[in-house]
C-alpha cells in the first residue's frame, strides 16, 4: 500500500441480549418518534413545513427563475440583438430576430424584433445571463409557473420585457461585482405557531 | 508506488513487441496490439510489481479519418501501489474485433457491452455481448462521429429486450416449475429506472439479469455537441443526488488538461460543497434504503437536513438541485457573506438527526436481521468487479481517492476512511453513516481555513473575465466574445480525471482536439461497475433481499445510464 | 402510435362540454350535479403515481417531505400501482426505451386520470435533443399541466397540483373534455334518432 490511509473499522458489534430481545430497542425507537410527535403537538419544535401558499419561502437573490429583458428608460429593450445568449444556451431555447433601429450610436444599432424563450425547454442554467455583454437579460425570482399547452410556454417580448421598475425582490440571478449580496436564511423560515404557541 | 519509469520498464521487459509507449500524457499510455491484449492484461493483473487489480474503465473512441478508426481505451489502477496506466487498442472499421478481457477482470462485463453499443466494437469471448444502453430497436451506433445526434428510433410495446433464458420453460430438480418475475422498470423499489428479471425457485432467486439504459440521455453525445462550458449543466444531471461533485470532477479534469488551477478559495469552497453534497447523497441513499425496508421515519427526519443544505446551494449558485456552480478555473460566483455561519448551522443540525436515525435503526433487530449476511461480497471479488467507494470499503478495502490520490488539498485534512470487513448490506449502511460524520469533520476544518480571495482564475482563454471588466475593457470583451461564440480552447490531448464521488471513483476520460468543444468525454460512473455485480449477487437470495441489496448500492440512474 | 389514438381532437372544447351539461332534462341535471360533486371529491383527493425517472424525482421527493408536504393538498397517498392512482406525475426524462412503459402505465390507470408533466425533460425533452430522449411526453400521452423548470422548485410543482385541481373543478382537463365530447356526441346521436 502506498500509504496506508488511516481507517476506522466500524464493524457492527454482535447483538447484545437487549437487542436480541427486540422489544426494548423498539421502545427506545418509539421514544424518539414520540418525542418528535409531542414536540410538534405542543410546541412545534420539529415542524419545518413551509405553509405554501400562505407563507412563501424567499429564495436567495441568485435564484434562477424566469428571465427578464431589462428595459431602457424609454421602455425599449436594452438588448442589442447580438445573439450571444442564443449561442451560449445549451438548450437552444432562445430565438432572436434582429432589426435595425434609428440610433445615433453605433453601439445600439440593432434591437430584437422577436425575442422568444421556450420556458419549457429552458433548463434555467443562467448561461444566457453570463453571456450577455449588455446586462440586458437577467433572471427573476419567478419560479412558480404552470402551463396547459406547449405554445403558451413560449415567452416573447411581451412577457419578458420588464415593465415596471425593477425591485430587488423580483431580481434573481444576475451579474455581480464586488461583494456578493445574497444571503442564506437558516433554518428555513416557517409559520410560527402551534397549539401552545 | 512504482514510478512511471519503473512501470514502463517492467512492461517493456515482458513485452518487447506489440506494445508501444506514447509520449507524454497524464498517465503512462500504451498502444497495444490486439493480439497481445489478453496476455498483457494477465501480466498487468498478476505481476506483483504492477498489480493492476482494478479495471476502472473501458470505453471506445472514434477517430474518423484515421486508418484504424476505433480505439478501445482501458484505464487500470492498482489499489496496492496506487498507480494507474492507460491502454489503447486500435482497430479498423471493417474489422472492429478485439478480445474481451472479461476473463481477466469481470469489471469488463458491462463496460465492453457499452463500447459495443456505442461504437460497434466487438469483444471476442464476451459472454453476453448485446446492447446495454440503447433499446433493442435501435439501429446504428450513436457515438460514432457520423451518427446524427437527433436521429431517434421508436421502440414499440412488445419489442423490449427479454433475457434468453426467461423465455425458456424450466424445471428444477424436484420437477416444480420455476417462475420468472419481472421487477421494474417502474417499480417502487427500483429507485428510478432499472429492470431486473429473476427466475424464482420457490422464493429463492436462481438466475437474474438486469437491464439498464432506461435513462440513457446521451450525455456523451451531447457533450461532443456543446462547448466545454455548456457541458457543466449536463454533468449536474449525472449523479443528481450530489450534483456538485460531478461538476467538480469535470472541471478538475478539464483544468488538468488545460494546465490551469483554480484559486485556493475556490478550491476550498468546492471542497466544502462537495462534502455537503456527499452528505446529501448518503442521506438519500440511507433513507431510501430504509424506506424500501419499511422504515419511513428516518427518511422524513433526515430529509430535513437535505432541504436545508439545498438552501445553501441555492444561495450560492441559484439552483437547488442542478446548481451549475463550478466553472473551469474556479466558480461562477463567490459565496454569500453568511456562508460560513450557514454551514456551521448545518454542522450542528445534522448530528442530532443522524443520532435520531441511528437510535431508530442501527440497534433495531429487524433491520439487522434483514441486512446482516445479505448481499455479502468479499473485498477481492468486489475489486474484480470494479467496485469503488463506500461499497468497496464495506468489504474491507480502504480505497478512497481522497486519500490515495488527493485532489483539492484533501491531503491536508484530518479524516479517516471508514471501512467494515463483513461486506454485507449492513456494512454498507454503517460505512455510509460513518462517512457522513467524517465529512462533517472535514467541513469543520475547511471552514477554519476559508480566506477571502479570488474565486476564478484569470486565465481568460478558458475562464470568462469578470463582468465589470467586460463592460469596460476592450480586451476582456473580446475574450468574452470568443469564449461564448467559440468556446474555450483546451489544448489537444487526453486526460483521465478522477475524484471520489459519493458512490466511488468518478472518472472523466476527456479527449480534446484543441477545439472549442470536447472531442470525446467518457464518464466512468461508479455505480455502473457496482451494479453489474448485482445479478450475480442475487442468486441464492430472496426477492425481498434483492430490495435491500439494491438500496445499499445507491444506484443513481442518471449516472448509471448517463 | 398510441399517442394518436389518445390525443383529443382540437374541436373537443368547452362549448361541447357546456352543451353536455346544459340542464335541459332532469337526468342530465342530476348527472351534472353528481359530476360536480364527484369532481370536487376527486380534486381534493388526488392519488398520484410518481413516474419518477431522473433528477426531477428527487425534487418530487422534496415535495413529499416535511418542508413542502404535498399531503396538505390532499394528495399524499402516493401509489406505485397505476390501478390505484388517478394522477400521473411524470417527473424526469423519458427515453425511447421507457416510452412504451409510460404508455402502458397511462393506459392501466383507472379513469378519470390526469397527467402532470414535471420538468423540462418530461415537457419537451429539455436540453437533451438527442437520439434516445422523447421530446416531450405529449408525443405519447395527453398532458394536463406542464410545470417548467429543471427541476421545478417544489413550489412550482405544488402550484401545478393546485392548478390541476382548479382545472378539474372547471372540467377543463383532457379527460373531462373528452368525456363531455363523447356524451355530447352520444346525445346528439340519440336526438337524431328520435
Ligand atoms: S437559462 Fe440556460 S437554458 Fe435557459 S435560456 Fe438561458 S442559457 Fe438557455
Ligand atoms: S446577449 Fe444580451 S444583448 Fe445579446 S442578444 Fe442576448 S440579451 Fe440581447
Ligand atoms: S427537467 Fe432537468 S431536473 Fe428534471 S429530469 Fe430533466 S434534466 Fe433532470
Amino acid at each position: 500500500m502506498s500509504s496506508t490511509p488511516e481507517v476506522i473499522v466500524c464493524d457492527p458489534k454482535p447483538m447484545g441480549l437487549l437487542q436480541r430481545l427486540y422489544v426494548i430497542e423498539v421502545l427506545k425507537g418509539l421514544g424518539v418518534t414520540l418525542r418528535h410527535f409531542l414536540g410538534n403537538v405542543f410546541r412545534r419544535t420539529y415542524t419545518v413545513t413551509v405553509e405554501w401558499p400562505e407563507v412563501k419561502r424567499e429564495y436567495s437573490e441568485r435564484l434562477r427563475g424566469r428571465h427578464i429583458l431589462v428595459a431602457r428608460e424609454d421602455g425599449s429593450p436594452r438588448c442589442v440583438a447580438c445573439y450571444m445568449c442564443e449561442e451560449a444556451c445549451p438548450a437552444d431555447c432562445i430565438y432572436i430576430e434582429a432589426e435595425e433601429r434609428d440610433s445615433d450610436s453605433v453601439e445600439f444599432e440593432k434591437r430584437p424584433k422577436v425575442f422568444e424563450i421556450d420556458l419549457l425547454r429552458c433548463v434555467y442554467c443562467g448561461f444566457c445571463v453570463d453571456a450577455c455583454p449588455k446586462e440586458a437579460i437577467i433572471m427573476s425570482r419567478v419560479h412558480e409557473m404552470t402551463f396547459t399547452t406547449r405554445d403558451e410556454s413560449v415567452a416573447g417580448l411581451d412577457v419578458l420585457l420588464q415593465k415596471k421598475p425593477l425591485r430587488k425582490e423580483d431580481m434573481g440571478y444576475r451579474p455581480y461585482y464586488g461583494k456578493p449580496h445574497s444571503h442564506i436564511e437558516l433554518p428555513i423560515p416557517v409559520k410560527p405557531g402551534g397549539l401552545l404557541g | 508506488m512504482a514510478t512511471r519509469d519503473e512501470i514502463v520498464a517492467s512492461i517493456r521487459k515482458a513485452f518487447p513487441e506489440g506494445v508501444r509507449l506514447l509520449d507524454g500524457g497524464d498517465l503512462p499510455t500504451f498502444v497495444v496490439d490486439r493480439a497481445e491484449l489478453l496476455r498483457l492484461a494477465r501480466h498487468l493483473k498478476d505481476d506483483p510489481g504492477l498489480d493492476f487489480k482494478l479495471l476502472a474503465d473501458v470505453c471506445g473512441a472514434d477517430y474518423a479519418g484515421r486508418e484504424e478508426r476505433f480505439e478501445a481505451v482501458y484505464h487500470l489502477y492498482s489499489v496496492t501501489h496506487g498507480h494507474r496506466i492507460r491502454l489503447k487498442v486500435p482497430v479498423r472499421e471493417d474489422d472492429p474485433v478485439l478480445p474481451s478481457v472479461y476473463g481477466v477482470w469481470r469489471a469488463a462485463d458491462w463496460f465492453e457491452r457499452e463500447a459495443f453499443d456505442m461504437f460497434g466494437l466487438r469483444f471476442d469471448g464476451h459472454p453476453n455481448l448485446k446492447r446495454i444502453l440503447c433499446h433493442p430497436a435501435f439501429v446504428g451506433h450513436p457515438l460514432r462521429k457520423d451518427y446524427e445526434p437527433g436521429q431517434r428510433w421508436l421502440l414499440r410495446e412488445g419489442e423490449q429486450d427479454e433475457p434468453v433464458w426467461a423465455r425458456q420453460p424450466h424445471e428444477d430438480d424436484d420437477h416444480f416449475e420455476t417462475q420468472v418475475i419481472n421487477l421494474g422498470p417502474s417499480h417502487p423499489a427500483t429507485h428510478g429506472t432499472l429492470r431486473t428479471v429473476v427466475r424464482l425457485d420457490g422464493e429463492i432467486i436462481t438466475q437474474a439479469e438486469v437491464e439498464i439504459g432506461y435513462l440513457h440521455r446521451c450525455f456523451e453525445k451531447m457533450a461532443e455537441r456543446h462547448t466545454w462550458k455548456q457541458v457543466i449543466p449536463y454533468t449536474d444531471r449525472l449523479n443528481y443526488c450530489s450534483p456538485m461533485i460531478n461538476g467538480v470532477g469535470y472541471c478538475l479534469a478539464v483544468e488538468k488538461l488545460a494546465g490551469i488551477e483554480a484559486p485556493p478559495r475556490a478550491q476550498l469552497i468546492r471542497l466544502i460543497l462537495s462534502e455537503l453534497s456527499r452528505i446529501m447523497d448518503h442521506i438519500v441513499c440511507i433513507g431510501a434504503n430504509l424506506n424500501d425496508l419499511g422504515a419511513m421515519t428516518p427518511f422524513l427526519y433526515m430529509y430535513k437536513a437535505r432541504e436545508e443544505i439545498y438552501s445553501i446551494l441555492e444561495a450560492c449558485a441559484g439552483g437547488r438541485l442542478t446548481i451549475s456552480y463550478v466553472r473551469v478555473g474556479g466558480l461562477a460566483n463567490d459565496v454569500p457573506g453568511d456562508f460560513v455561519e450557514a454551514v456551521r448551522w448545518i454542522l450542528r443540525r445534522v448530528p442530532p438527526l443522524m443520532n435520531d436515525m441511528e437510535k431508530l435503526i442501527t440497534r433495531n433487530r429487524i433491520f439487522r436481521d434483514r441486512t446482516e449476511g445479505v448481499g455479502v461480497i468479499a473485498g477481492a471479488e468486489a475489486l474484480d468487479w470494479g467496485w469503488t467507494g463506500p461499497c468497496l470499503r464495506a468489504s474491507g478495502i480502504p480505497y478512497d481517492v481522497r486519500k490515495a490520490q488527493p485532489y483539492l488539498g484533501y491531503e491536508t485534512f484530518d479524516f479517516k476512511v471508514p471501512i467494515a470487513t463483513t461486506g454485507d448490506t449492513f456494512a454498507r449502511y454503517i460505512v455510509r453513516v460513518e462517512e457522513v460524520r467524517q465529512s462533517l469533520h472535514i467541513i469543520e476544518q475547511a471552514l477554519e481555513r476559508l480566506q477571502p480571495g479570488p474565486i476564478i482564475c484569470d486565465e481568460h482563454h478558458v475562464a470568462l473575465p469578470p463582468k465589470e471588466q467586460v463592460y469596460t475593457e476592450m480586451e476582456a470583451l473580446i475574450w468574452h466574445f470568443k469564449l461564448i461564440m467559440e468556446g474555450a480552447r483546451i489544448p489537444a490531448g487526453e486526460v483521465y480525471g478522477f475524484t471520489e464521488g459519493a458512490n466511488g471513483e468518478l472518472g472523466y476520460y476527456i479527449v480534446s482536439d484543441g477545439g472549442g468543444k470536447p472531442y470525446r468525454i467518457k464518464v466512468r460512473p461508479p455505480c455502473f461497475a457496482i451494479f453489474q455485480a448485482y445479478p450475480h449477487m442475487l442468486v441464492g437470495h430472496m426477492v425481498s433481499d434483492s430490495v435491500a441489496i439494491l438500496g445499499s448500492f445507491n444506484v443513481i440512474a442518471g449516472e448509471l445510464d448517463r | 402510435m398510441t399517442s394518436r389514438d389518445l390525443s383529443i381532437s382540437p374541436g373537443g372544447g368547452s362549448e361541447e362540454r357546456a352543451a353536455a351539461r346544459r340542464p335541459d332534462g332532469s337526468q342530465v341535471f342530476l348527472t351534472t350535479k353528481l359530476d360536480a360533486l364527484l369532481d370536487m371529491a376527486r380534486r381534493n383527493s388526488l392519488w398520484p403515481f410518481p413516474f419518477g425517472t431522473a433528477c426531477c424525482a428527487i425534487e418530487f421527493m422534496s415535495v413529499m417531505m416535511s418542508h413542502y408536504d404535498l399531503s396538505r393538498f390532499g394528495a399524499e397517498v402516493v401509489r406505485f400501482s397505476p390501478r390505484q392512482s388517478d394522477l400521473l406525475i411524470v417527473a424526469g426524462t423519458v427515453t425511447d426505451k421507457m416510452a412504451p412503459v409510460l404508455v402502458r402505465i397511462y393506459e392501466q390507470m383507472a379513469e378519470p386520470k390526469y397527467v402532470i408533466s414535471m420538468g423540462a425533460c418530461a415537457c419537451t425533452g429539455g436540453f437533451y435533443r438527442a437520439y434516445h430522449v422523447v421530446q416531450g411526453i405529449d408525443e405519447f400521452i395527453p398532458v394536463d399541466v406542464y410545470v417548467p423548470g429543471c427541476p421545478p422548485t417544489p413550489e412550482a410543482l405544488l402550484k401545478g397540483v393546485v392548478h390541476l385541481q382548479e382545472m378539474i373543478g372547471k372540467g377543463e382537463t383532457h379527460y373531462q373534455r373528452q368525456l363531455a365530447a363523447a356524451r355530447a356526441a352520444a346525445r346528439g346521436g340519440a336526438d337524431g334518432n328520435a
